[in-house]
């Protein structure tokens, strides 16, 4: 049976520290655009962090939700790429074949997470920053989609020495960089089509929702909302 | 260069830069990584510790093999090399538990940073101008050792000063018994915007100078008085971890988290009730908790000596109501085990001590002192080092005498001509001394004085150990060899420091028995439990930890601090607003800004990238009549300073808050000439006791001002308003 990658996101636990948005930049080679391309809107981030202000001064709170891509089963941006660089992959993936792109950016238009990111200049590194690049991942050039992949350099390699050892993958043996870094273990990835996977029953919880779930995206992101102290005194 | 170049470069200087390297004393130095160990394309993982901030990580470094462009006796070629490639905390480790923050993912941009110093360096002009030249090791060694030699002859061996970010471990004591056995005062330590109120209170309370180690993740209730725990403050790392237990590691029980403060941080983000008080009042607060708690029974204590903290009173000061703090109260002593934190802004006003006592008083009533999901010390190691010399004293003294009273400083990571208020006048302080030498790696405000620097290798490239004073429930000392080889001409600070006190002129009175820094930290390692296998352990698994007989915290009675008003510089009228500087999320007090996957992280809260910004809330604006992005004149008696501004709603009308490690004037590439730096500003009031800088006292004024604004912000972007970037 093909692997369902999926992701648990509690933002019961995150505190919006950004390890993992740091972890995702030095994992995945994604390029520091500088200050006046980011002022133009250009930086890339495959995961952010999303706040949101709730209620007015002293009564004020915030929200924090760690967005990336959604992975989703139906993905606006697949059927929309005139070149099928972004296509779906076996395991449900969303992936992005750079070599295919050519930059028309419907994918991006078409995504309702705002999770795709244009290389507007073929990246550089002032050297030696060059040196500190995963040799596992490819350089995006200029003219090309970027994306999250769930770190799919890691599933493979996890599959790699699964194959070589002829055993099962385990679960929680497979993490992405940003679930590896998170401080507080917020991020949970592993196979959904796995029913004991951990990720599996930690999107079947009550406090379990989907990001813009009324699309029909169908997003393999779980997550689970923060819960209140009043609920837990009552239990 | 692309692939074909680099080709025939290798082809050219390969061969000679092979031998070449075979007899040089660099090649000494590198002897750790065998070169059989790498392997084309296969990853191995070498345990280290991070550098960047005082809690000391755990780290697992990823190295791969790659070509690195390097210089061998002064031939530029191509080497085949493991590389570091990436960071992860250690599983193993105690302190990361397998994690790492932000800054600990970035700090391998500290080793391949393309402003990094290469090579020795002579100044080559003014002082502070700008202008070095490269020099060989051996000359480098050579100024040195006859400075040092100097002063010796002179018989004036007490005009030598070590300045040094805050250090631990071996380095410390490295350089404390160079400079005893010398005969120069002790080491200085930089640390402006550290804890010293809180762990002085902590002798006071708990009979431990130490900052505390929370049970978070046992913990059922946890209110924290200003301290950006889970970003900032203290070991954040494991604080996290603990933090995400105590929300949903349990089930049934989801424990409460309150934060108090006047500018909601990263960490209040996170509350379920976030209270903001006047500024100064924290520590009211507090006592106001525990009269009620008293008052009501639910603890035992001396309520006579609480009696001028009624709730009523209380709510008078502080702000928050009186039904508030009575529910707080309750709450805080009905849910066990309970913790309360006190960190960051609180212990900077001047002030401080009477809060941090105060919070420690809530702890002592909360019963939790010690137990599981309360509070502990970590056990530390015997300090053999003893207490460093005063900074504020040294600059004093400097500033008085019509002749520098220091003769020679060595100066390693540290950076206080950025880091002090302006009215310390360090620069000018540190400009009379007639001879500096700079270890660190980096050009910054403070190293650019320096006559001549020695670049120290960065933390991958040498040994390194550390021993975390909080973060872990046992005992912690933390080993690491080296991850890759120097990819510059570096050299580690404590082997310098041991050959340059082997070849003085004047042996040292108890000389240094080591002859390099692996030496020494594998005497100190053997010390710890002796045995063959203490050290090859350590070194495989990144250090040693475990019970130690030590216990964590002794019962005490409570201590009913005596009130103190804060006091505030800048009279109200004329300086309406309270100035909050704080600790950047990304830079901490502005020594990563040089990192750029750190400049371009949004923050958080603001999601601004790569500029300053100053936090104005939202009416307060309106009445000023300020839109966010509007340039604002910040101004103290210090000085003023010019920032965009930033609408926010989680901030008191009377406070204005503004992040540190902006506005850099010298420190690479990536953070000069950017921002504005909010220390500049601040007046140098100090907490009384420690005589620790009252960073949170400072009263400002704001106007607007004509000027292009610099605010970058991540969130929106162009496809909201394509318009305003054609």
């Amino acid at each position: 049976m093909p692997h369902k990658w999926g992701m648990a996101v509690d933002l019961d636990r995150c505190t919006g520290c950004e390890a993992c948005v740091v972890a995702c930049h030095s994992e995945n080679n994604i390029p520091t655009v500088g200050e006046t391309e980011a002022a133009r809107g250009r930086a890339m981030h495959w995961i952010r962090i999303e706040r949101y202000w709730e209620g007015e001064f002293p009564e004020v709170q915030v929200k924090f939700r760690p967005v990336l891509c959604q992975q989703c089963d139906e993905a606006p941006c697949e059927p929309v790429c005139p070149t099928y660089a972004s296509s779906h992959s076996e395991d449900g993936l969303n992936s992005q074949i750079y070599n295919r792109c050519i930059g028309t950016r419907y994918c991006a238009n078409a995504c309702g997470y705002n999770v795709r990111f244009f290389n507007f200049f073929t990246p550089s590194w002032d050297k030696p920053l060059h040196l500190q690049l995963n040799p596992d991942v490819s350089v995006r050039e200029g003219g090309v989609m970027e994306k999250c992949t769930f770190c799919i350099q890691r599933i493979n390699a996890g599959k790699v020495s699964a194959g070589i050892e002829q055993r099962p993958l385990l679960d929680g043996e497979i993490q992405p960089a940003c679930v590896q870094s998170c401080t507080a273990n917020a991020l949970v990835f592993g196979d959904l089509a796995d029913p004991d996977s951990t990720v599996s029953k930690l999107s079947k919880s009550p406090r379990g929702t989907k990001l813009l779930e009324e699309l029909g995206t169908k997003p393999k992101v779980t997550y689970l909302q923060r819960g209140s102290w009043d609920d837990s005194q009552k239990r | 260069m692309d692939r074909r170049n680099f080709l025939k470069v290798g082809a050219l200087t390969g061969a000679s830069a092979t031998l070449t390297s075979c007899g040089n004393p660099e090649h000494q130095m590198i002897r750790f990584i065998p070169e059989e160990e790498i392997q084309g394309g296969i990853a191995i993982w070498k345990p280290s510790v991070c550098p960047l901030c005082a809690t000391g990580c755990g780290m697992l470094v990823r190295v791969v093999d790659g070509e690195a462009e390097v210089i061998r006796n002064g031939k530029k070629g191509l080497i085949q090399m493991g590389l570091a490639r990436k960071l992860e905390g250690n599983p193993a480790h105690p302190i990361s538990q397998g994690k790492l923050c932000a800054r600990g993912q970035a700090a391998i941009q500290v080793t391949y940073h393309p402003d990094r110093i290469i090579h020795p360096l002579k100044r080559n002009g003014v002082r502070g101008s700008g202008p070095f030249q490269e020099i060989t090791w051996d000359e480098a060694i050579t100024i040195l050792l006859s400075q040092i030699d100097g002063l010796a002859a002179a018989g004036s061996q007490n005009a030598l000063a070590f300045l040094t970010k805050p250090m631990r471990g071996q380095r410390q004591t490295l350089i404390s018994r160079f400079m005893q056995s010398y005969g120069a005062p002790p080491p200085m330590n930089f640390d402006p915007f550290g804890d010293q109120v809180l762990r002085r209170a902590n002798a006071h309370s708990f009979g431990h100078e130490q900052l505390p180690t929370f049970d978070i993740a046992q913990s059922r209730y946890v209110i924290s008085f200003g301290a950006d725990f889970l970003g900032s403050w203290n070991a954040a790392v494991p604080q996290s971890a603990g933090y995400g237990e105590m929300r949903q590691g349990k089930p049934g029980h989801r424990g409460k988290f309150v934060q108090v403060e006047a500018r909601m941080s990263q960490t209040g983000a996170n509350a379920d009730e976030w209270v903001p008080v006047n500024p100064g009042t924290e520590g009211v607060l507090a006592l106001g908790m525990a009269h009620v708690i008293v008052n009501l029974k639910l603890r035992p204590g001396n309520l006579a000596a609480l009696a001028e903290y009624t709730p009523a009173e209380v709510a008078k000061r502080t702000g928050v109501k009186t039904e508030r703090i009575e529910r707080l109260a309750r709450e805080f002593a009905e849910n066990s085990p309970a913790i309360a934190i006190i960190g960051g802004t609180p212990l900077a006003h001047t002030n401080g001590m009477f809060s941090a006592l105060a919070v420690n008083t809530l702890n002592t009533l909360s019963g939790s002192m010690g137990k599981p999901g309360g509070i502990s010390f970590m056990p530390q190691p015997g300090k053999d080092a003893p207490p460093g010399t005063s900074f504020n004293k040294f600059v004093t003294e400097q500033l008085a005498s019509p002749e520098s009273p220091v003769k020679a400083l060595l100066l390693h990571e540290a950076n206080p001509v950025y880091g002090s208020p302006s009215a310390w006048r360090v620069r000018e302080a540190l400009s009379k001394i007639p001879f500096i030498a700079s270890f660190g790696s980096f050009i910054d405000e403070t190293s650019i004085l320096a006559d001549l620097v020695l670049p120290d290798h960065s933390f991958l490239e040498s040994w390194v150990d550390d021993v975390p004073e909080s973060g872990a429930g046992i005992a912690v000392a933390s080993v690491a060899p080296p991850a890759m080889r120097p990819i510059h001409q570096t050299r580690a600070m404590p082997d310098v420091l041991l050959d340059v006190s082997h070849r003085l002129a004047k042996p040292l009175q108890q000389p240094l028995p080591w002859k390099t820094y692996e030496e020494m930290l594998k005497d100190s390692f053997e010390s710890i439990s002796p045995g063959a296998d203490t050290w090859n352990n350590a070194i495989a698994n990144g250090g040693v930890w475990g019970k130690t007989g030590e216990p964590g915290v002794r019962p005490l009675v409570p201590l009913f601090p005596r009130y103190s008003e804060p006091e505030f510089d800048g009279e109200g009228v004329q300086f309406p607003f309270h100035f909050l500087p704080y600790k950047s999320q990304s830079f901490l007090d502005g020594s990563l800004a040089h990192l750029p996957w750190l400049q371009e992280l949004p923050d958080v809260l603001s999601t601004a990238m790569w500029s300053s910004w100053v936090e104005v809330h939202t009416e307060t604006a309106r009445g000023l009549g300020l839109v966010q992005g509007d340039v604002v004149e910040i101004s103290s008696t210090q000085g003023k300073i010019q920032a965009p501004v930033l609408l926010s709603p989680g901030i008191a009308p009377n406070v204005i808050a503004m992040p540190m490690g902006q506005g850099h004037e010298t420190f690479t590439r990536f953070a000069s000439g950017r921002g504005a730096n909010p220390i500049s500003i601040l007046a140098p009031m100090a907490e009384p006791e420690t005589g620790a800088l009252a960073w949170a006292a400072t009263r400002v004024r704001i106007s607007k001002v004509d000027a292009a604004s610099k605010l970058i912000l991540f969130a929106g972007g162009m496809r909201e308003h394509p318009d305003d970037h054609r």
